[in-house]
């Protein structure tokens, strides 16, 4: 079924341009040769089944409320031989160090604002700087990130590139293990003839590194909760898997409660002592008495108890000045600038509509670009130009002529592609991959990572909330395939 | 273990046995209903059913008639009514899935299957045939629960929660059946043994008591013999006084064996009830007296619930309807 499969005029993942299979996708091409259509459909449909039994589905609001959907699995996995794995390791792990760098020099000296490397404005003027609230203060390890997801893509000549960074809630990571537990119930036989690195191990140094930012005030064995908005919140399976693995309580805003500036959680036996809270509701919600006022979902006097370094608050408070659009495009020079090093994994090119020079050249090739809002996330208010119509456009150009700096242009990469399997047929769709990296005494790069595919024909969008679904990611161990 | 756990892990049981109770009731009623042609005693059963497993006053505040399709609909799927089946199964699958860190998955995923399974169904026309299959289907969804509990969790608090919220609704239950029963014989004093019988063996099978029940008695359906075997006996599972029992037993083991003075009160009330049902001569009691005194026990089994949240904690419990 495969034979028909072409790579057209993008880089494929599995076959290369006259529709052979690479060397480290081999074993897995000659393997589905040999599962017949029917099976695969059977498959297929188990498959999504299970994901909707476990009830692993996130919400979408619309007029009627709220439906659980799943995110769409295909089962066709994105393999990453150990070389290429080595060097996104590597390249993660710099650009977190230097993230982290940036995030404890904004929010104490701004020597690299001093020293002219980033202008100053792009930091005042960012709805998620919280200068007022935490600038100045010493937080456990120094470290703001404690588990981020960084988005990466292959652009036409197969160069990984980082397309965004996730420094504050990245959603996701349940699925890289539901995606690996299904493919391994569901699809057994592919895994012969395949030596691939496991995930087992990972929650050790999950829990290892979250259990490091424990309060040096407090002795004994630290207590870790899991803040989440609710059951109704779209990556409520997320914080639920990740609570349970880690073996922490799963909490919500109500359940905490901040007495002479300590955090308790209520028990049925009273209250008892939170050391280290590990958030996954945004900053603007965390406590009604030093941010929105109306949020019903944090805990009043929550970062009282922060400042005076009775809680430890993960991922550190104000991450957003890091990873929105805008500064994203300064991280290389951030690399450069505290670390001293070449980034490994280089950036999308990107255009800043602020510098007039940038904007006009980007008004006049909105056709062959893409534009983001610099604060939107979930592929919402975005322009993809050869795939826009002049309306769109025209009103994009508005928009960006209205507040030039709240838009970024890039060009269009030709995102690579692999083949997905649905309604009974293979073809080629786009995807990207989120790596994982986690943060505390030690920092590690969860092998693999989330690789989203575009389900829809020739749509670019990734994001579970359009219509986009997930693959499972095998890292080939060293020595790459077993030939048993 | 946070208090909002415990309190979604106690009404998640709750929902489930209410669930299975009801739906015992109903189809055990509906397959009586069958031989019974007389307008009048069929509009009484119906009332019967509707409180026991709702509110009879809730019910016409919306109807103006007893229709059987109605009623039917009322009590399995009807969104209106907080007690039917349906609303039983959400608020336990939301319950479930609050607290889905604590609770064996092979549970969350039953019930969340079973919920989507009947979301499935949900257009398919209700025929007597199909009626009877959902409550079996309920039935054995909560039995399923059950034996997922019992052969997986760890004997600990979450699983204590469990148990006592099991209780608690069955004792409560029991309790209401036995009393619309009894009010039924009052209010038809003339009626023959046939009648009696009747209405006797009823409490009997919408209990799930009737087999048990036969292997200690003849089957005469003596009243008072029915009554002291839901009533008092220790060793059935649904009698009232093996549900206080248990969960006694189930709040000593929780509190270590000690009575500290935030438990005070609830340990009181439970040995209060325990004394009661054991200084009460059931066998020598006129059918008011013993009206009088299911009433003082449903009124218990609320102040125990009541009391019991308190001691706890628990939040106000959202979806309670009692």
């Amino acid at each position: 079924m495969l034979k028909n499969y072409q790579a057209g005029t993008f880089f494929d993942e599995m076959v290369d341009q006259l529709g052979n299979p690479k060397p480290h996708y081999e074993s897995f091409y000659q393997l589905i040769r040999q599962i017949s259509n029917d099976e695969l459909r059977e498959k297929h449909e188990t498959a999504q089944l299970s994901f909707l039994r476990q009830g692993i589905t996130f919400t979408v609001y619309n007029d009627a409320g709220g439906t659980e959907r799943t995110m769409p699995f295909d089962f066709v996995p994105i393999i990453i031989t150990n070389e290429q794995w080595m060097k996104i390791e590597r390249g993660m792990q710099q650009r977190m160090e230097a993230l982290n760098l940036f995030l404890d020099d904004i929010y104490h000296e701004q020597e690299i604002v001093k020293d002219g490397i980033i202008p100053e404005d792009l930091i005042t003027d960012n709805p998620n700087y919280y200068k007022k609230q935490v600038s100045g203060l010493e937080i456990p390890l120094k470290n703001h990130i404690f588990l981020a997801g960084i988005d990466l893509i292959r652009d036409e000549n197969g160069e990984y590139r980082v397309l965004e960074d996730n420094l504050r809630n990245p959603s996701g990571m349940s699925y890289v293990f539901q995606n690996r537990y299904v493919m391994r119930q569901v699809y057994p036989e592919l895994f012969f003839q395949h030596s691939i690195r496991t995930l087992e191990h990972q929650f050790k140094d999950l829990h290892g590194a979250l259990i490091s930012h424990a309060p040096t005030n407090r002795t004994g064995q630290p207590c870790a909760v899991l803040l989440t908005p609710g059951m109704y919140n779209s990556a409520y399976y997320d914080h639920v898997f990740l609570a349970q693995q880690m073996g922490i309580e799963l909490v919500e805003g109500r359940d905490l409660v901040v007495k002479d500036d300590i955090v308790y959680m209520k028990t049925i036996r009273g209250l008892k002592q939170v050391d280290i809270i590990y958030r996954r509701i945004d900053d603007d919600f965390l406590d009604p008495e030093a941010f929105r006022p109306d949020s019903a979902l944090g805990v009043s006097g929550l970062l009282r108890a922060y400042r005076k370094g009775n809680v430890a608050i993960l991922n550190g408070i104000g991450n957003g000045v890091a990873d929105d659009k805008a500064m994203y495009a300064y991280v290389p020079d951030m690399i450069r600038y505290y670390l001293n090093e070449e980034p490994i994994i280089k950036n999308v090119e990107t255009y800043f509509l602020r510098d007039p020079e940038q904007l006009d050249y980007v008004l006049d090739h909105l056709e062959e670009l893409v534009i983001k809002n610099v604060g939107a996330s979930g592929g919402y208010d975005m322009l993809i130009g050869p795939h826009s119509t002049e309306e769109e456009r025209s009103v994009f150009r508005r928009k960006i002529i209205e507040t030039p700096s709240q838009y970024i242009a890039q060009p269009t990469i030709k995102l690579s592609r692999a083949p997905a399997y649905q309604k009974g047929e293979f073809y080629p769709c786009h995807v990207d991959l989120r790596v994982f990296v986690m943060n505390g005494t030690e920092s590690h790069v969860l092998p693999g990572g989330l690789s989203r595919v575009a389900l829809k024909k020739g749509s670019l969008v990734v994001n579970s909330s359009q219509g986009g679904g997930g693959k499972d990611t095998w890292v080939l161990a060293e020595g790459g395939m077993n030939h048993a | 273990m946070l208090s909002r756990v415990a309190d979604s892990l106690y009404w998640m049981s709750r929902n489930i046995e209410r669930s299975e109770n009801n739906a015992r009731i109903l189809s055990t009623q509906l397959i009586h209903m069958l031989e019974s042609s007389d307008q009048r005693v069929m509009d009484r059963d119906w009332e019967e059913i509707l409180e026991i497993c709702a509110s009879k006053e809730e019910y016409y505040e919306r109807y103006a008639r007893l229709n059987r399709d109605t009623v039917i609909q009322y009590i399995t799927l009807s969104p209106a009514n907080p007690n039917s089946l349906q609303n039983s199964i959400v608020y336990a699958r939301e319950n479930a899935k609050a607290t889905r860190d604590h609770i064996p998955d092979g549970l969350w995923q039953l019930i969340n299957r079973f919920y989507l399974d009947k979301n499935a169904q949900q257009d398919q026309p209700m025929t007597p045939q199909a009626t009877q299959n959902h409550l079996k289907d309920i039935i054995q969804m909560s039995m399923t629960c059950q034996g997922i509990i019992e052969s997986t969790m760890t004997r600990g608090t979450p699983y204590t929660f469990i148990k006592i919220g099991k209780w608690i609704e069955r004792a409560e239950k029991t309790a209401r059946i036995l009393n619309v029963i009894c009010e039924k014989t009052l209010k038809e004093k003339n009626s023959t043994d046939t009648e009696n019988y009747y209405h006797w063996l009823t409490a009997l099978q919408i209990v799930n008591a009737y087999d048990s029940y036969i292997k200690e008695h003849p089957p005469t359906m003596n009243p008072k013999d029915v009554l002291t075997f839901l009533i008092e006996n220790q060793n059935f599972p649904r009698s009232i006084r093996y549900c206080v029992d248990h969960i006694l037993n189930a709040i000593h083991n929780l509190e270590s064996g000690k009575i500290s003075h935030y438990s005070e009160d609830l340990f009181k009330l439970l040995a209060g009830m325990q004394e009661e049902i054991s200084r009460t001569d059931i066998m020598n009691m006129s059918t008011e007296e013993l009206m009088a005194f299911l009433d003082t026990f449903q009124e218990y089994c609320h102040r125990i619930s009541r009391t019991f949240s308190e001691t706890y904690y628990l939040v106000e419990p959202v979806h309670a309807s009692h």
